[in-house]
């Protein structure tokens, strides 16, 4: 269970999110152009060393939410606040200045680690790209990440094919770690593994949280992963935030139907009452 | 019909976009069909300047572009210098004859993939298939050229087929069975070289087209029914097949006219190929022009057949379609 | 693991193969121009063991040719001169891979001239001419697909990386180019340059013709590729890094190309040495005296030819084993590339 952060109300959010929208047009040469609604105004807060959990369905907009405040896409209007500096219309070459400091965590470990290179080079690929760092520090940062993360090291020479579900996720946290960001997005992280693998990274992201005072956008459509790992939660339904609170709130007391569905979702062991009686 | 309407749209902007780029292609190459005459010292430049002001040939190229146009609606399609005459009836002619060899070949080679390559998939691994799959690898890998020329060598040697042309001569005077007769025999060489030549690669793809629709789960939930296995293979299996084949059959139609080419010259079949030759050779320009652009024409033509036949055979390109 | 092993056979066939091309004025006996006046249209001439008399030779041995009594253009043996066949001799001059002046070929025959293939019209050497035509049909083919290639992968990845209008206008140039009947564009267009250019200006002209007009297939499958690499995770991850375009091109995207890319290649050398001979047979492609292969067999097209000098169809049969190579090559490397595949999309679905 995790413990309430102490959050001082009176400190500056890390991450702040205004009427975010984001358009698609689908254009063919013949025919109407489509558009297609990801977000329709979404807005939050999340203040350094807390953990955000939006939650929806799939198709909510959850993962375009994701790929706007990574700066991996632009949104078509509003605005977004990173330590207070405006990073929704950056152009390409500022883009690339924030991006490591807001780092995201894929869904599926498998397609975020490049099958073709080996773990030593997946680790140093985020730090050559800075081009500060000499070959000695890069080792040594290797090194650092894979202990903190929890793998050995000498799984360096090895492909990422050759790592289990959980291993891999571990490496991509590690490799999301190296450019020490402020702000870490997990984009369904923990739903392609098995259950008893997620409990260990949720622990391992605690640990992190704890030691390294990260701060997590979790996004997923568990309802009671979200409440294990969260301090607020906020309800995704077709890219609008439709509920927001603290997260033992919206699990005692949702408001709207769609929480209700989440809720009704999450799979419960009840006993059969005649089993209780004895 | 909007899909049909679409896909025609777009044929006929694809051919559009062909005649200017073959336009522009054989029209800014260098040398003309008057090259020949300049070389003789007997012609005077004045006569060439004339012949050419007379074929419009000194004229810039977006107007030459926009004279042929007219032409090709009138049903002409430029003029050939070499034979003196419009372009459009001597394609046609040479094109039946190409057509005649194709058809026939096309519908040979089908007939016989299609059961074979079944056949072969059903038992895919076993004997059968594997002596099928080497025999017509080995075809595969000889070229047409080899193809052509080693049936030349065995027909010359052993006396048995005519070697050339379509007609023996004295052709005229035969009465119309024997005439029929006539032509059937010049035919079986080089249908045999294009069916020879054409038939391992349509096999491979029946067998393997097939082959995949062996493995879905409906074919195995259909046996389990109690379907007899011919029945599954001939009336289910090939039915679901349909798509990639279909595909493959507008590619047949596609080579229909390109496709014969090195054979008819090789066995002086009097087909489109050998006069497209001729006439880059003696760079006859509208004649080569015309018959790009002819052959062009099958090839749309019939990659747009292939989609339409594919439309309606195929219910989920109907729906995909009309979701749009 | 298999599948390793298959593709290394083929690869290692089509190299020895390739390898005695290379090496052509070593296997060669004689330089391929040399013409011998004396012996025109020679059938192949028999390497015997056994003489007449039913001694056995230490050495293989050829019969010097003589006319047939009466004829002038029929040979047959002549049994009372024997000359035995050299190996390792001396003979004439070649450059062995361009650069080293070299004497000394595989085999020869002592005081005479060994015909393994026959001659032609000029008492040429046909197992010579054949592998020296092996070389220059084999690097147009190379060269050729090399070409297009390189033009298929810059519009390929131009295409699917960046989108938009780009996209749509390569692709529609692609249709364009695609629906236009090959062979007779590849005709036309060689034609309707110079004709009576020198051989090396030849060479290289239909090398460039028939690189030039095939690259919308190739571009095509690179874009597929490309559009598919670029949606991946870990490139999108690289860019949460800080990568720059190029970077991500270079370093995530176009290795994912290579499959594809070997895989063409393997389809489109056999197809482009295909066309150069089909050119050169027909008078389109290398001239006179340079021997290809498509030249060797234009002179079947006379008929008194066909009729007489079966022998000058051999070089078509000689191609095959090249063709059957890279069948194999096209084959194995279509399975590696299906099997990877699979086994990325097992791992990753896991939900």
């Amino acid at each position: 269970m995790k413990v309430e952060a102490t959050i001082g109300k009176n400190m500056q959010p890390l991450l702040r999110v205004e009427n975010l929208v984001k358009r698609y047009a689908k254009r063919s040469l013949a025919g109407t152009p489509e558009e297609f609604l990801a977000l329709d105004g979404v807005s939050f807060t999340v203040f350094p060393g807390t953990t955000l959990a939006v939650v929806g369905e799939s198709g909510s907009g959850k993962s375009t939410l994701a790929a706007c405040l990574a700066c991996l896409e632009s949104p078509t209007a509003g605005s977004i606040w990173f330590e207070g500096r405006e990073i929704a219309k950056l152009e390409e070459r500022a883009s690339r200045q924030i991006r490591p400091q807001i780092q995201l965590i894929f869904q599926d470990p498998a397609s975020s680690l490049n099958p073709r290179w080996s773990v030593m080079e997946v680790l140093a690929e985020p730090l050559i790209l800075q081009r500060k760092f000499t070959r000695e520090e890069i080792d040594r940062r290797i090194s650092s990440l894979l202990e903190r993360v929890g793998l050995s090291p000498d799984i360096v020479e090895r492909s990422p094919t050759e790592l289990s579900g959980g291993q891999r996720q571990r490496l991509a946290i590690a490799r999301a770690l190296a450019l020490e960001p402020k702000l870490l997005i997990l984009d369904e992280a923990l739903s392609a593994l098995d259950c008893s693998v997620q409990a260990q990274i949720a622990n391992l992201l605690v640990e992190l949280q704890g030691s390294l005072g990260m701060t997590y956008l979790f996004i997923t459509h568990d309802l009671a992963m979200a409440a294990h790992l969260a301090d607020e939660i906020a309800v995704m339904d077709r890219g609008r935030i439709v509920e927001q609170g603290q997260a033992q709130k919206i699990l005692k007391q949702p408001e709207q139907e769609t929480t209700r569905q989440l809720l009704a979702a999450v799979p419960r062991l009840t006993l059969a009452p005649p089993l209780l009686e004895q | 019909m909007r899909y049909l309407l679409r896909r025609l749209g777009h044929a006929l902007l694809l051919l559009a976009g062909v005649s200017v780029l073959t336009f522009l292609f054989t029209a800014l190459a260098p040398g003309t069909y008057f090259d020949e005459m300049r070389m003789n010292p007997q012609i005077a430049p004045e006569t060439i300047a004339a012949l050419r002001a007379q074929y419009g040939l000194d004229k810039p190229l977006p107007l030459r572009y926009a004279s042929w146009l007219s032409s090709l609606v009138h049903g002409e399609m430029g003029f050939s210098f070499a034979y003196n005459s419009p372009v459009a009836p001597l394609l046609l002619v040479r094109a039946r004859n190409t057509l005649l060899l194709t058809i026939t070949s096309t519908l040979l080679a089908w007939a016989i993939a299609l059961p074979l390559g079944a056949w072969s998939a059903e038992r895919m691994g076993r004997l059968p298939d594997r002596l099928l799959s080497w025999g017509t690898a080995m075809l595969l890998v000889i070229p047409d050229l080899a193809l052509a020329l080693g049936l030349l060598v065995l027909a010359v040697r052993s006396g048995w087929f005519p070697t050339g042309g379509m007609a023996s001569v004295g052709f005229e005077t035969l009465s119309p069975f024997n005439k029929l007769r006539d032509v059937a025999l010049h035919m079986i060489l080089p249908v045999t070289a294009l069916v020879l030549s054409t038939l391992p690669l349509l096999f491979r793809h029946v067998r393997a087209a097939i082959a995949d629709i062996l493995d879905a789960p409906f074919l195995l939930a259909a046996l389990g029914h109690g379907i007899p296995k011919r029945t599954l293979l001939y009336r289910y299996a090939l039915p679901a097949a349909a798509n990639p084949l279909i595909s493959l059959f507008g590619f047949s139609i596609a080579m229909l006219l390109s496709g014969s080419l090195l054979i008819e010259v090789v066995m002086s079949w009097p087909g489109l190929g050998p006069l497209l030759l001729e006439a880059i050779l003696a760079r006859d320009l509208y004649v080569v022009i015309g018959g790009i652009l002819f052959s062009t024409f099958f090839l749309v033509g019939g990659n747009l057949f292939a989609d339409l036949l594919l439309y309606w055979a195929d219910p989920r390109i109907r729906t995909e379609s009309n979701a749009q | 693991m298999k599948m390793q092993r298959a593709l290394t056979r083929w690869l290692l066939a089509l190299g020895a193969l390739h390898g005695t091309v290379v090496c052509a004025g070593f296997f060669a006996p004689y330089d391929p121009a040399v013409q011998d006046r004396k012996y025109p249209y020679l059938p192949p001439m028999g390497v015997h063991l056994v003489d007449t008399q039913g001694h056995l030779h230490a050495r293989p041995f050829v019969y010097q040719p003589k006319l047939r009594l009466g004829l002038f253009d029929q040979y047959e043996e002549d049994i009372t001169d024997p000359r035995p066949v050299k190996f390792l001799p001396s003979g004439d001059y070649y450059r062995l891979l361009g650069l080293l002046s070299c004497r000394r070929h595989l085999f020869g025959a002592k005081n005479a001239r060994i015909y393994l293939l026959g001659t032609d019209a000029y008492g040429r050497d046909q197992l010579s001419r054949l592998l020296f035509g092996g070389q220059v049909s084999l690097v147009a083919g190379l060269l050729g697909a090399g070409i297009t290639l390189f033009i298929g992968l810059c519009i390929g990845a131009v295409a699917g990386y960046f989108g938009g209008w780009r996209d749509t206008l390569l692709m529609r140039l692609a249709e364009l180019f695609m629906a236009l009947p090959w062979l007779y564009l590849l005709f036309a267009i060689r034609a309707f340059l110079p004709l009576a250019v020198s051989p090396l200006k030849a060479f290289f002209l239909i090398i460039v013709v028939i690189g030039t007009v095939g690259w919308a297939r190739p571009a095509r499958l690179v874009r597929g590729v490309v559009l598919s690499a670029k949606e991946r995770d870990f490139v999108r991850a690289a860019r949460g890094f800080g990568a720059t375009n190029g970077y991500l091109l270079r370093r995530h995207i176009l290795p994912e190309t290579s499959s594809v890319l070997l895989t063409q290649a393997a389809i489109l050398i056999p197809q482009y040495v295909l066309a150069e001979m089909t050119l050169s047979f027909l008078g389109l492609g290398v001239p006179e005296p340079v021997p290809s292969w498509g030249n060797l067999l234009s002179s079947l097209q006379q008929y008194s030819v066909l009729i007489s000098h079966w022998w000058m169809y051999l070089p078509a049969v000689a191609i095959v084993p090249f063709f059957l190579g890279y069948l194999g090559l096209a084959s194995s490397l279509h399975e590696r590339g299906a099997a990877y595949k699979i086994e990325s999309r097992i791992l990753g679905n896991l939900t």
